[in-house]
């Protein structure tokens, strides 16, 4: 690698010192053109030192707007590139690999965002929004100029998957590896393989018995030669990078490590657990959570009235969004504060589930179903949901404004739910519940240990969050890392077993050649400025990304030559573990560190363009 | 080359967003790949929506890139406007017979300058922009359309000869005729989308009849900053609508229709059409008349909150039917759930049906190897709850709206499940126990 960023230096200008930028200007359809005045930005540009050509197209992630780069490539001799368009989360990518094939370093590339950085944000000036673009391209071109060819790290990569989670997420995405030819190592913390599916009734929408479920896949998952199952085992620490994580795990007083290539996170999820109190729970014999409900419901006998430890349920309500689409100020905070704002997908499906189960086999008893809205959804459920209206469940809608209140049994009066029903013009109403059954939601499992070992994203509603939920839906910002079911949020068990699937497709991919690839921003050293104080490392967050290391001194520019034999600290750089964030650079006095394709000369000409506009 | 079939691993049936990321899934696994559209061009469904909830990242933005990535991926081949006509199973692997359609211009000569555009003549209603704007009677289909190839309606095509004088690669044979083709593959992967209800399908919403009364793909392109309009205006005069409801569950939970189930984007592609009106149209009243809010997706609830707080009207109520006034004004007669519950009357500018999904494709009319449909029309996949992607057909595997309405998210998950049970059942094919 390169350290001085002078132009000229790349592998087309090289021999000749011409450095001819193209520069391209997005419409994005119109997101940027419509405020933006693209024309006159690209003319402008096209005046600009270095710039070769300018030009501006709807569409230059489009095929017919990358083409149009290399075109220009081959024919107008251009070896540097800017393209201001959107995000460079979107698209960055996409342009390095289409210099790529025009046969460019794709690292000769500069990205300039005039969308969530100027056209979004400054509809109502368009004048003042030109100008600013114009200001960002020209830091952009100045940058470009500065480039230097950078080659793409290449790390070899454990061919091996370890998946964290024993559960019908963990067992398919593990199912799904091992199909493709990778051997797997599954942790399960429990002592047998099944996750939630263990202690489930019947699944919607097949009416499947859970545990049977959980048998069928236990029993692939066994007879996968290349499936090694961890049982029982505490994982202790998960570290390491991609291509080779190791997963450290204590089983039955031992420690073991595997290393992987890629890691897969199945981690599940936990029922919300209503507050002490929080309609009327607390009162085991009144009130159960729908999970309690449904567990014990398959085994209950048929008769007229369901009953319920030992009393007659003549009456039975379902009440949903319980620990769901919380609204501040109304429901107690969770214990971080906040309040679960989220939708947890699966309740209402799973309460009609039950509710029609309990028509069915208990005639006598009467349903209430309190809800927000009935989001019966997925395929097969809203059937639940006529059943259920079609045998004589009630339903009622409470006004959003309040919450419902639980009245406990008095005298001669039956434990009551009362609340204003929107669907009778806000009456207030009060509805007889001898058994309240709470669908409560879903939450993330704790998993505080992995999260901080391994540094996951973790979004606003605490689940594991994905890079792009569509660009990248199971993955997180971590390399290497992938999704599978509900870690991520809320599903269903058909859509965490697709997750799961889709979170294999993704290690598969990785692991399917022997090196992986990595972006090679990372900190360079200049070992002869460097002069081991170490000030670098209290600023590293990615532990062994920097370590002191013992160099002879012969040699060592900064210090004073000393004599043959003696030893000083230098840093060196585990280039894999660097994540290119620059806080080692911002502390090192003799500039001996410098991140690759961010050098402080690049950021002093971007910002000499800036304030030159 | 007469003989010769081409052989793949794997044989994908729509290039909508989850077959774009099906084959991208296989293909990054070495696996070669075979994937064949029926439209002219590449991106599905997908590529024809303005923005996409709940991140209202820009579609194109989504979809061009992987649509590139797919037509420049050294495994995948590609054939676009090529239906499959039959697929049979036959010594343990697919045989596919594909009809390339006509498209009356030779796709090797052609370089896509469109100078023949510009000669024709003849405007007709354009697809794209659900008959909201005119296309040429020769094209390309739309800006960022893979591939970039021109393409005849011969159905309104004069034969004038001027696009053929302007043509500089000589590439346009007006005599050019359907061609069959074979290919073989080891497993398939059925994306085959879907459809939405007929506009005309409940003729007392005025759909297909009132010129105010909208879908929700018309809506789309009036939002695309490059639609038709290039901004939201009304199709009966043009002028910009100051009042705009959307009706839900115009073709879903609707026995009526035949179609009791519920479409799953409905109720979030409104809330986003919405607030891009509202963005718009700062001044103008957007109303929502709703059964049911399903915003179940990650993220799903919170963007209807901020649709709420971005003062858009959620109305629990049912819409009886549409009509219109002597301004062809949309007059909507409804019952408010949450006032008295008295049908009333409300006059809007304009209005948006918001249709539901129906099946893409008939497995059995279509001959997909014995593949079998669902009473609801969708492909049956008997082995979901754990095996969403299997069908009734073993090493055919289904992704996306083929087995039931799903959004963009769902539909890109379950298609990387799809690749995975497709890559499984080729090794295991490949190891001689299918």
């Amino acid at each position: 690698m390169n350290g001085t960023g002078r132009p000229g230096d790349n592998q087309l200008g090289e021999s000749t010192g011409d450095v001819r930028v193209g520069v391209y200007v997005c419409h994005c359809g119109g997101n940027i053109s419509d405020v933006v005045d693209v024309k006159a930005l690209a003319g402008l540009m096209a005046e600009y030192p270095h710039v070769a050509v300018a030009k501006e197209y709807p569409f230059m992630c489009s095929d017919p707007g990358q083409e149009i780069i290399l075109e220009d490539i081959r024919a107008n001799r251009v070896n540097r590139v800017v393209v201001a368009s959107c995000s460079p989360t979107l698209h960055e990518t996409t342009f390095r690999r289409a210099l790529q094939r025009g046969g460019l370093n794709p690292y000769l590339y500069e990205h300039v965002n005039i969308r969530e950085q100027v056209s979004w944000v400054h509809k109502d000036d368009h004048a003042a929004a030109t100008r600013k673009a114009l200001a960002l391209v020209r830091a952009g071109v100045e940058k470009a100029t500065r480039l230097d060819p950078l080659e793409a790290l290449r790390v070899k990569a454990e061919r091996r998957v370890a998946v964290i989670g024993g559960g019908p997420a963990g067992m398919s995405a593990a199912l799904a590896l091992a199909g493709a030819g990778l051997p797997v190592d599954l942790f399960e913390k429990g002592p047998a393989l099944g996750g939630r599916l263990l202690e489930m009734g019947r699944v919607f929408p097949t009416g499947e018995e859970a545990t049977a479920l959980a048998r069928r896949l236990a029993e692939d998952v066994a007879a996968q030669g290349s499936i090694r199952v961890h049982l029982g085992g505490e994982i202790t620490r998960v570290d390491g990078y991609v291509g080779n994580f190791e997963v450290r795990v204590e089983e039955g007083g031992s420690q073991a490590r595997v290393k992987a290539g890629a890691l897969v996170l199945a981690t599940g999820f936990d029922h919300y657990l209503p507050g002490a109190g929080e309609f009327g729970s607390g009162d085991a014999a009144r009130v159960a959570t729908l999970p309690e409900f449904q567990k014990a419901l398959g085994s209950l006998p048929a008769g007229k009235v369901l009953r319920w430890r030992g009393r007659e349920i003549r009456h039975l309500a379902f009440l949903h969004c319980v620990g769901s689409r919380q609204a501040e100020g109304l429901n107690p905070p969770q214990a971080d504060g906040k309040v679960n704002d989220y939708c947890s997908r699966v309740c209402c499906t799973a309460a009609l589930h039950a509710a029609s189960q309990v028509l069915d086999r208990f005639p006598g008893t009467q349903v209430y179903d309190c809800h927000k809205d009935i989001r019966t959804y997925g395929r097969g459920h809203e059937a639940y949901y006529e059943d259920a209206a079609k045998k004589g469940a009630l339903f009622f809608r409470y006004a959003e404004d309040a919450l419902p209140e639980y009245l406990p049994a008095s005298g001669l009066l039956p434990a009551r739910l009362k609340f204003r029903d929107v669907l009778t013009w806000m009456e207030e109403v009060e509805v007889p519940a001898d058994l309240l059954v709470l669908a409560t939601g879903v939450v993330p499992r704790a998993i505080k240990g992995l999260v901080e070992s391994l540094k996951l994203p973790v979004g606003a509603d605490r689940f594991l969050q994905e890079a792009h939920p569509k660009l990248r839906p199971v993955e997180v910002a971590n390399n290497g890392i992938f999704l599978a079911g509900t870690c991520q949020a809320p599903m269903t068990l058909d859509e965490a077993c697709a997750a799961a699937g889709a979170a294999a497709a993704k290690a598969a991919q990785l692991l399917s050649q022997a090196e992986i690839s990595l972006d090679p921003f990372v900190v360079e050293l200049k070992a002869e400025r460097c002069t081991g104080c170490g000030k670098c490392l209290e600023e590293c967050s990615y532990s062994g990304a920097l370590k002191l290391v013992d160099r002879p001194l012969a040699g060592l520019g900064a210090t004073p030559p000393g004599p043959e034999g003696l030893s000083a600290a230098v840093i060196a750089v585990n280039e894999a573990l660097c994540k290119g964030c620059g806080a080692c650079v911002a502390v090192c006095e003799p500039r001996a560190l410098e991140l690759a394709g961010w050098h402080l000369d690049q950021f002093e000409a971007m910002a000499g363009a800036i304030a030159a506009s | 080359m007469a003989n010769a079939t081409l052989s793949y691993d794997v044989l994908v049936v729509g290039a909508g967003i989850a077959g774009l990321q099906a084959s991208l899934d296989l293909a990054d696994q070495g696996r070669k790949v075979l994937l064949v559209e029926k439209q002219p061009s590449i991106g599905g469904r997908m590529i024809n929506l303005s923005k996409v909830f709940p991140t209202l990242d820009c579609a194109s933005c989504i979809t061009t890139p992987r649509m590139a990535s797919v037509a420049h991926h050294p495994n995948i081949d590609t054939r676009t406007f090529a239906e499959l006509k039959g697929l049979r199973r036959e010594d343990g692997r697919f045989r596919a017979t594909l009809r390339q359609k006509a498209r009356f211009v030779d796709g090797a000569r052609c370089i896509g300058c469109r100078s023949c555009e510009e000669a024709c003549p003849v405007l007709v209603p354009d697809e794209y922009e659900h008959g909201l704007g005119a296309r040429k009677a020769i094209r390309i289909p739309f800006t960022n359309a893979i591939p970039q190839l021109a393409l005849l309606d011969m159905d309104h095509c004069t034969l004038c000869g001027l696009c053929a004088r302007a043509c500089p690669t000589d590439c346009i044979d007006f005599l050019q005729k359907d061609a069959d083709t074979e290919v073989e593959a080891g497993a398939v992967i059925l994306a085959t989308g879907h459809e939405l209800t007929r506009m005309d399908a409940k003729p007392h919403y005025g759909g297909a009849r009132l010129p105010n009364v909208l879908s929700p793909m018309q809506a789309e392109r009036l939002l695309a900053p490059h639609g038709a309009y290039g901004r939201v205006l009304r199709p009966s005069d043009g002028r910009i609508p100051d009042s705009i409801a959307y009706v839900q569950c115009a073709g879903s939970r609707d026995r009526s229709l035949g179609v009791p189930y519920c479409s799953r984007v409905c109720c979030m592609f409104a809330a986003k059409q919405a607030m891009l009106l509202s963005g718009s149209l700062p001044t103008a009243d957007i109303t929502i008349y709703y059964m049911d809010i399903r915003a179940f997706g990650k993220g799903y609830e919170q963007f209807v909150a901020n649709a709420r707080a971005m003062g858009i009207h959620f109305v629990k109520a049912k819409v009886a039917r549409v009509t219109e006034d002597a301004d062809h004004n949309p007059v909507v007669r409804l019952e408010r759930q949450e006032d008295r519950g008295l049908p009333e009357e409300v006059t809007h500018d304009l209005v948006v049906l918001s249709l539901g999904m129906l099946p893409g494709a008939d497995p059995v009319l279509e001959d997909f190897a014995g593949v079998r449909a669902a009473p609801d029309g969708f492909l049956e996949s008997p082995q979901a709850p754990l095996a969403p992607a299997r069908t009734s057909q073993p090493g055919v595997f289904a992704a996306g709206t083929a087995t039931g309405p799903k959004d963009i998210v769902d539909s890109i998950t379950e298609a990387g499940s799809a690749a995975m049970e497709a890559v499984g059942f080729l090794r295991r094919l490949g190891e001689g126990r299918p």
